[in-house]
């Protein structure tokens, strides 16, 4: 799952402020889960802005609020497209793919980020996350027991524990766990410690050429003798 | 209370609940929850209201109903089951009953006469005032009442309650006709009433059938009681011997004793265990001074020297009967014998149905009525109450006399009947181990009682009222079953697991097809998840609660905008117990300078939204007081803190002073609170004035 922030008030009181009328823009899918953009949170900034503008501020916005189920189909804001009319901008509390998704799909009307999209990653216990996939697109889990190096290492070493580890605690933070021997532990525990003998050759560090496209769908022709 | 209050409560009331067990066992189905609820708030006349609109004589439940509501309340799987009777009786004193007059108009030409003026008969009588028919009760003796006047002591029902029902009824416009025994259906018909309603009771005491039954010194029951309850005095001697275990011998034996008998003995075939009496009665019987002897039966009565000569038999239990009560079976050669000045004879009563009304009589000498219609087999006549059922009790009695009158009035307006739907849904079920385990245990809290030497004196009502305090703590234990959370908006639902993670119960859970799932018969609908949840796919069954806070907070705003004082401060404060009604009510009713009160149905259902509003709307400073160590649930705390640290950070953000936002009150009853809050107003007082200084240095 995505996971996001919302931004500080001040910033987004900073982003809106040349547009008069604001859509607030929640989004159903991660970022309700994540808490930072489904429709309480659209609700709850709702309010803060308003009490913001009632407390000595210069500017007068006066907003909508909407949560659309998920802000990266484009057949989930059509339902908004009467609605954008009416609005200078919109502040959309979905994660970047919704901001552009949305910006796609309203080409004639400013939309703007309301929460900092994070890292893929868990609920640990309600109201805290953990970041869990860099999303390297070379998943090398079946040689680390089913954790991640690459993310939960801070250096994202391949070969570890590094030097720098202590207690199975992490030299960077003390209350962090060491990824390399949560590794070793778990592949103790499956009787495959063979696969922390191993040399794994560096990852292909070579910059991923972006944007990234999978397709799915086969190029297929259908005519008259296929069907 | 005006309509606007009224129908708001009633669409509150209904809302999407499910039907809790106690309204379920109700024979009235009175809507217990919901004034049981108003009561923890301290709203004693609009729980009178619901009270009056489920009960046609509420004031009579008060005193004698045998509440098989508490039977079914689930709080008895936590602890003790709620004590919804005293309850009842703790709203209809305070809630001024007293004060009630009813009127009714006659709309209907159709006359109904009424045989009988038990619960029944006053009941149906009630109703079909109401309905707008000309009634009139017949009734045999010269007061009205029934077995409420001729059955039951003094004592568990004082007479000035009958006499204020009977009062209203006449008030009311039903037409009385006392000391005239109707001897003839016919003649009714004849005097062109158009249907007939009999509840004539059951007053026919059963026979023993053992030898020397009719001495002297013999009495039934039902006679007994007649003679104590119309004022005269039996002179019954020094040792009295009861007969029987139902609630009937209870009242003769107690009876027995505040007519000054020495020795009182309830002598009863079954153990203690197989009494019908309700525990209650027998509890305060025995510390009264009545003694029982279980597993024992007369057989045969000898008068000698003025006295009676009873022999007895000691029994045993054996096989159960198809009541599934174990059968007593005579041990051979225990008899006895034993001495008594009287006997009284208490083991049943039957009604006696006159020949003449020429209606069809079933087991039990009962007449045979259709149970849906209570129609006889007499074309117009209806029959209800004990005369149908055998002896039960009052709260029976209304119900069916509630029934006769809507199915007499489908009757006489050629109608099919429009029997009571039961569509809505009921909420049964034993609750989890889990869930129980987090319930807060609460002791019940029991009306006083009379002390047993100050009660066998004389006939005076023995159940004291509760105090305002007792009454609105134990209303607090109620659970509020079928009130709970439900997913509305399925497809809102994003399955975040908030609902699962932050509910203080362990309700919410998934099922095997990955749905979450709120089961109803769980949930104890403290609305954490509600305000959590956030997709807001989740809504209490009772909405009132949320829209209730919406309501009361603009409700505020508005009289403080037009009052104009500074600075605003407004205080949402838990409605539930005495802290909001008293402690901080103390404060807005001496209307101290800016403060205004919003009461809450319970802080932990406050949204970030409600606590931000009032500074939209100019309030300076906004604060939560919680009832403290009353509370009756174990995470509001915790959960309101949650919230005002988000808001705090938020205001911060937009250049406001986190103190603004304050708390009291919410885990423990902290120092005092009053002056803490006045702390809190300076601080307030303070910030502001800064703030307008700041403003004039910018300018």
């Amino acid at each position: 799952m995505i996971v996001a922030e919302q931004k500080p008030v001040e910033e987004i009181r900073r982003i809106i402020a040349p547009y008069e009328r604001v859509l607030l823009l929640g989004c159903g899918t991660c970022v309700t889960v994540c808490g930072a953009g489904g429709e309480r949170e659209v609700s709850f900034l709702n309010s803060v802005l308003r009490v913001a503008q009632a407390k000595g501020s210069n500017e007068i916005h006066s907003f909508w609020e909407y949560t659309v189920k998920r802000q990266c189909d484009f057949e989930f804001l059509d339902l908004l497209a009467d609605k954008v009319n009416e609005v200078d901008a919109i502040l959309s509390l979905g994660c970047g793919i919704g901001v552009q998704v949305v910006a796609e799909r309203f080409p004639d009307i400013p939309v703007l980020p309301g929460v900092n999209t994070s890292f893929m990653g868990m609920a640990k216990e309600w109201g805290v996350w953990d970041e869990r996939c860099a999303a390297c697109g070379d998943c090398r889990l079946a040689e680390t027991a089913g954790i991640c190096p690459i993310t939960r290492c801070t250096k994202g070493i391949l070969n570890g524990p590094c030097a720098g580890t202590k207690n199975g605690k992490c030299e960077a933070n003390k209350d962090m766990n060491c990824a390399w021997v949560l590794i070793y532990k778990r592949l103790e525990r499956l009787q495959q410690l063979e696969k922390m003998r191993r040399y794994y050759p560096p990852r292909n560090f070579r910059v991923i050429p972006r944007p990234r496209r999978i397709v799915m769908k086969a190029d297929v022709e259908p005519g008259e003798d296929n069907g | 209370m005006d309509n606007y209050q009224a129908s708001r409560m009633r669409e509150a009331s209904r809302g999407r609940g499910l039907i809790p067990p106690c309204q379920v066992a109700c024979p009235l189905h009175m809507e217990i929850g919901e004034y049981v609820d108003l009561v923890a708030q301290g709203k004693v006349m609009e729980a009178l209201q619901v009270i009056r609109e489920g009960n046609p004589f509420p004031s009579i439940c008060a005193y004698v109903c045998t509440h098989p509501c508490e039977d079914a309340c689930r709080r008895s799987q936590v602890d003790k089951s709620i004590a919804i009777r005293s309850l009842k009786r703790f709203a209809v004193e305070f809630g001024g009953d007293r004060m009630i007059q009813l009127e009714a108009e006659t709309t209907q030409s159709e006359k109904v006469a009424v045989v009988g003026s038990g619960p029944a008969g006053l009941a149906c009588a009630y109703y079909l005032r109401k309905l707008g028919y000309p009634v009139t009760i017949f009734e045999a003796y010269s007061e009205l009442g029934g077995m409420l006047r001729v059955g039951i002591p003094q004592y568990r029902l004082p007479r000035e309650v009958v006499d204020t029902e009977v009062q209203r009824l006449i008030h009311m416009g039903v037409e009385i006709k006392a000391n005239t025994r109707v001897i003839s259906l016919d003649l009714l018909f004849d005097m062109g009433y158009k249907a007939v309603f009999i509840t004539v009771g059951a007053h026919q005491s059963l026979r023993m059938g053992i030898e020397g039954e009719e001495s002297p010194g013999v009495i039934d029951g039902a006679t007994f009681l007649r003679e104590v309850n119309l004022g005269l005095k039996p002179s019954l001697g020094e040792r009295v011997a009861v007969v029987g275990g139902g609630n009937v011998a209870m009242d003769a034996a107690r009876a027995a004793v505040r007519l000054g008998a020495n020795k009182v003995s309830i002598l009863y075939r079954r153990s203690r265990a197989e009494m019908p009496a309700g525990p209650d009665e027998i509890e305060q019987a025995l510390e009264e001074g009545v003694e029982a002897t279980f597993l024992v039966a007369p057989t045969k009565v000898k008068r000698r020297n003025g006295h009676l000569s009873v022999t007895c038999v000691r029994m045993e239990l054996g096989e159960p009967d198809a009541g599934g009560r174990r059968r007593p079976v005579p041990i051979e050669g225990s008899e006895f014998n034993r001495e008594f000045d009287t006997l009284i004879t208490a083991i049943g009563q039957a009604p006696q149905i006159s020949e003449d009304f020429r209606l069809r009589i079933g087991k039990g000498s009962t007449i045979q009525v259709d149970p849906v219609t209570l129609t006889t087999n007499r074309t117009g006549v209806f029959a209800g109450g004990d005369a149908v059922t055998g002896p039960a009790t009052v709260t029976q009695a209304l119900a069916s006399g509630r029934q006769a009158a809507f199915r007499i009035n489908d009757y006489l307006r050629h109608r099919y009947p429009l029997v009571d739907k039961e569509a809505e849904e009921t909420l049964s079920g034993e609750l989890s181990p889990e869930t129980i385990e987090m319930i807060r245990k609460i002791e019940r809290l029991e009306p006083p009682l009379l002390p047993p030497e100050a009660r066998t004196k004389e006939f005076k009502a023995v159940e004291l009222i509760y105090n305002w305090e007792f009454a609105v703590d134990e209303a607090r234990r109620c659970l509020r079953c079928g009130m709970g959370a439900e997913i509305l908006f399925q497809d809102k639902c994003a399955t975040c697991l908030t609902c699962l993670r932050v509910c203080p119960y362990h309700v919410p859970y998934l099922d095997d097809g990955g749905t979450i799932q709120i089961p109803a018969d769980q949930c104890q609908a403290c609305g954490i998840c509600v305000t959590e949840c956030p997709a807001r796919a989740i809504a209490l069954r009772k909405p009132y609660d949320r829209r209730h806070i919406d309501e009361e907070l603009e409700h505020a705003l508005k009289s403080a905008a037009e009052s104009k004082s500074k600075p605003l401060i407004i205080g949402f404060c838990c409605q539930y117990g005495l802290f909001g009604t008293g402690a901080l009510a103390s404060l807005w009713r001496e209307g101290k300078a800016g403060i205004w009160i919003v009461p809450v149905l319970c802080v932990a259902k406050l949204e970030e939204g409600h606590v931000l509003r009032p500074f939209e709307m100019g309030a300076e400073g906004v604060f939560i007081a919680g009832c403290g160590e009353q509370c009756s649930r174990e995470n509001t705390a915790f959960w309101v803190l949650q919230r005002v640290e988000r808001i705090r950070r938020a205001l911060s953000q937009i250049g406001l002073e986190p103190e603004r936002l304050q708390t009291f009150n919410l885990r423990a009853t902290e120092g005092d609170t009053a002056e803490a809050l006045d702390n809190f107003t300076e601080r307030i007082g303070e910030l502001c004035l800064a703030s307008v200084i700041k403003q004039e240095v910018k300018s």
